[in-house]
């Protein structure tokens, strides 16, 4: 089938005005929240109801076109970038189908953006827990697809902790259900496999998400550190006395600096080496004393000073400056590239140090920003892309950062996920035997590897892989058309 | 690697492993020799009358001990035939414990509980073991060692292996390692046990807009508060830590809901332990939260009669657990009937009725397939999961 009868096809399903072909309409599906790559869809098709996405899927399948299913376009791995395959944009499927307070439960469409499904449940008394900074734009679809974490992940676990059912459609067009929301299910767990399988597995029509009671009581700490040491100290003495933060975040010098000369300052102490944003959430009675404790363990660690947020007002300013830190990151130069890892908390002290030298041997400015408590870090280098030669130093820094984390036992990604970026690390934390049967599992939601393809696993891992779907590929190469 | 004979539930040879090499060798020899294996921990789920069929059985039970534990990590990464008591003392030296309780002895394996995604009271607040395992080594039925999940707390890196393991009852991997989150403990762990009053439902919302953050309330059947020496009431036992300041505040608010005592915390362990001896059946019934009030009501219906039943629920998550001894099948079947309006997940069934009253939850045709990806001649545990 041509592009030009694809274009027709989808058009009779959609509406011709949600199937974009046009080289200018198609420009901004070339990126996603990761500079540095560019990738242009052949088609993009917007779907406006459950059934649209479902026939949009199935005629796909038919003709044996690949596609990426995208949400909001937030993601920071490459992910849902399309390279010459259908982009399928979710971003039209924004209802709340159904908000069950008694259950604590929602029903989503995947376009439902994150942020909106917390403001729909203020008003029970509840919230959606995972909070990833984008969550302003970000889509719970999308956010299932990358298992998204947050902040406040330390205390409430990621998007997996709280998913209990998805309706999909899998690649080949069939209509499945994963989970229930009436009671156990047995069986696989194939909603746990589904969760983070970044649109490989298939499209999410709907999602059954939990909903968490809002804290009856919250306390905001600022420390404020003259070294990364100490700041790494407190936050392990915190975790080992059995308080659990809803949140425990670091911010380094450089980002410090770029919150505090944005319009996003907060008030963070400029000359510090190190703050931690901690937060204490739960019941009124007792939380005090905690907040004394970890005030206490902050300064037997060597914190100047802690500062308790007084007013609303004052822990709104405190938590903006953090989850606005990647946009003042803007300031300092036209790209930013946000790289996630994972280490072992104990080993946060020594990272952070390679990583300082890996910046000075490289001549590359980094700025940390990160959840300290779950040793998941944030290393980001603003850069000139355009600089051929700072880019080559950029990407040769963070590939330097990743086999430190790696070497101490950590992982390449915590909640951003592989996407295009990440799979050069895939052979150094996975044997070939297991990336061969993540190629086999995969063969089992989707075995004509329509969905995202080349994401993910290596391709040489594929043993049966034949060959990659890119943009020198014709159309629905292999289909019977 | 020894063979020999044992009571094990299985026919032919018990085949003992105590690495993953000898696991690998184990299933590889029964691949050439066209042989099925049951995998067995400490043997405790082989009463539950799973019709595997199998040639010989793999124990993993001397695959045993603490590998990596690193306590500031709040992570242990152990062998799959580690038991909970185990990892219970190890733990408890620093502070720290494994938040998964599933009814049974401790003496079971870490192994066995990842499986079979076996869990307690404390999923209430800590989830299943699906959120509480960080990473998983295993061996497939084609006798590949593959990884899942890293050592540390979050990661998102290649497709979910160590969800797909978990409660696969090892149908997909023979679990050879595991890495699971720990938890620091608090300065105040207490337990209450508090009179519910009928009706329930009132009760229930009550408790649910009462001022408390409990790690685990179970409501009690009054036989079984009874068999705990807890009163002949119904009664919600109630688990909740923090700072003394936010405990005692926690024991105010439940003596609002009815009268509250302090008991051991080993009453967790005794019921957990607590069901009757060879049960005929031990089963889940489950439905939304908001839904367990109903739910309450069927297993109550289905156990009417029955001596020494054993009948607790797990508020939080809407889910019934009922225990029922000596009952004739065809009474079973007759009663199993009364559960029409929720979700039933079955523990221990009569061998003859698994297949009558617990269809298989793995037929379809994409858990075949995912099946097959890992297991292609369906050699690990065939049957167990109630698959023709």
């Amino acid at each position: 089938m041509t592009t030009a009868a694809l274009e027709a096809q989808l058009g009779s399903i959609v509406g011709a005005r949600y199937v974009r072909s046009r080289a200018a309409e198609l420009l901004v599906y070339e990126s996603d929240g990761l500079p540095g790559y560019r990738k242009r869809p052949s088609l993009a098709v917007f779907p406006g109801t459950r059934d649209e996405a479902v026939a949009v899927v199935q005629l796909l399948a038919r003709e044996r076109v690949p596609f990426v299913p995208r949400g909001a376009g937030t993601g920071l791995s490459g992910g849902a970038l399309a390279d010459g395959v259908v982009l399928i944009g979710l971003n039209r499927l924004t209802r709340i189908i159904d908000l069950d307070p008694a259950s604590r439960l929602a029903v989503v469409e995947p376009g439902v953006v994150n942020a909106s499904l917390s403001r729909a449940a203020h008003s029970h008394g509840l919230h959606y827990a995972p909070d990833p900074s984008s969550q302003a734009a970000c889509t719970i679809g999308g956010n299932v697809a990358e298992n998204a974490g947050g902040p406040h992940c330390l205390k409430y676990g990621v998007t997996l902790n709280h998913v209990v059912a998805v309706n999909a459609v899998l690649p080949d067009g069939t209509v499945t259900a994963f989970g229930s929301a009436d009671g156990e299910r047995e069986g696989y767990d194939l909603l746990g496999a589904f969760v983070g399988s970044e649109g490989c597995f298939g499209v999410a029509l709907d999602i059954t998400v939990r909903l968490t009671p809002n804290p009856r009581a919250v306390r905001t700490l600022l420390a404020d550190f003259m070294s990364i040491d100490a700041a790494a100290r407190a936050t392990t003495a915190i975790i080992a006395a059995g308080i659990v933060p809803a949140a425990l975040e670091m911010m380094d010098a450089g980002t410090i600096h770029a919150v505090e000369s944005s319009i996003y300052a907060a008030g963070y102490p400029i000359d510090a080496a190190a703050v931690l944003l901690i937060e204490l959430d739960g019941l009124a009675a007792g939380l005090d004393r905690d907040v004394e404790r970890v005030v206490a363990l902050c300064e037997e660690a060597g914190a100047r000073g802690v500062r308790v947020a007084q007013s609303e007002v004052e822990r709104v300013k405190l938590w903006q400056g953090r989850k606005k830190a990647f946009g003042a990151m803007g300031r300092i130069a036209r790209h930013l590239f946000v790289q996630d890892a994972v280490v072992p908390r104990t080993q946060l002290p020594n990272v952070m140090a390679s990583i300082a030298t890996i910046a000075e041997q490289h001549g590359v400015r980094v700025c940390n920003v990160f959840h300290a408590g779950d040793g998941n870090l944030h290393p980001n280098i603003p850069y000139n892309g355009s600089d051929p030669a700072e880019r080559e130093r950029v990407h040769a820094a963070m590939r330097e950062i990743m086999q430190a984390c790696i070497a101490v036992g950590g992982t390449v990604t915590g909640e951003h996920g592989i996407g295009l970026d990440k799979l050069g690390y895939m052979p150094l934390i996975f044997s070939e035997d297991s990336l061969n049967r993540m190629c086999r599992l995969r063969d089992a939601f989707d075995p004509h590897r329509l969905a995202n393809p080349g994401k993910v696993v290596p391709v040489r891992s594929c043993r049966e892989w034949h060959g990659f779907v890119g943009r020198e590929a014709p159309l629905g190469a292999g289909a019977a058309s | 690697m020894t063979q020999v004979a044992g009571p094990t539930g299985a026919a032919g040879a018990v085949i003992d492993a105590s690495s993953t090499s000898q696991v690998q060798d184990a299933v590889r020899d029964a691949a050439a020799r066209g042989e099925a294996l049951r995998i067995v921990g400490a043997g405790s789920w082989l009463h539950a009358g799973r019709p595997v069929r199998a040639d010989a059985s793999l124990c993993v039970r001397s695959l045993a001990g603490v590998v990596e534990y690193v306590p500031g990590d709040l992570t242990i990464t152990a062998w799959a035939g580690t038991t909970l008591a185990e990892l219970d003392r190890v733990t408890a030296e620093h502070g720290q414990w494994l938040a998964l309780d599933p009814f049974g002895a401790r003496d079971g394996t870490l192994g066995a509980t990842v499986a079979t995604g076996s869990f307690g009271p404390l999923a209430a607040s800590f989830g299943t073991p699906r959120d509480v395992v960080l990473g998983l080594q295993c061996v497939t039925g084609d006798g590949e060692i593959v990884n899942g999940g890293a050592r540390v707390v979050k990661h998102v890196a290649g497709y979910d292996l160590v969800r797909l393991m978990t409660g696969a009852w090892g149908t997909l991997g023979v679990l050879t390692m595991l890495t699971l989150r720990l938890r620091a403990r608090a300065p105040v762990d207490a337990t209450y046990a508090v009179n519910v009053s009928a009706p329930l439902g009132a009760w229930i919302a009550a408790y649910r807009a009462a001022s408390v953050s409990p790690l685990a309330t179970e409501l009690l059947h009054a036989a079984t508060a009874s068999a705990l020496g807890l009163g002949t009431d119904m009664t919600a036992l109630v688990r909740v830590s923090g700072n003394d300041e936010a405990v005692a505040a926690q024991e105010k608010a439940l003596a609002e809901l009815g009268a509250v005592r302090s008991v051991s915390g080993e009453t967790w362990a005794a019921l957990a332990g607590g069901d009757p001896p060879r049960p005929t059946v031990a089963m889940r019934l489950s439905h939304r939260p908001a839904r367990i009030a109903d739910v309450w009501v069927q297993a109550t219906t289905i156990a009417r009669d029955v001596p020494d039943a054993f009948l607790h629920a797990t508020l939080d998550r809407g889910i019934a657990r009922l225990v029922l001894p000596r009952v004739g099948d065809a009474d079973l079947v007759t009663r199993l009937r009364l559960a029409t309006e929720c979700a039933r997940v079955c523990e221990v069934l009569p061998a003859a009725l698994w297949h009558q009253v617990a269809p298989s939850a793995a037929s379809d045709p994409l858990s075949q397939r995912v099946r097959t990806a890992f297991d292609p001649e369906w050699r690990l545990n065939p049957g167990i999961l109630g698959e023709a």
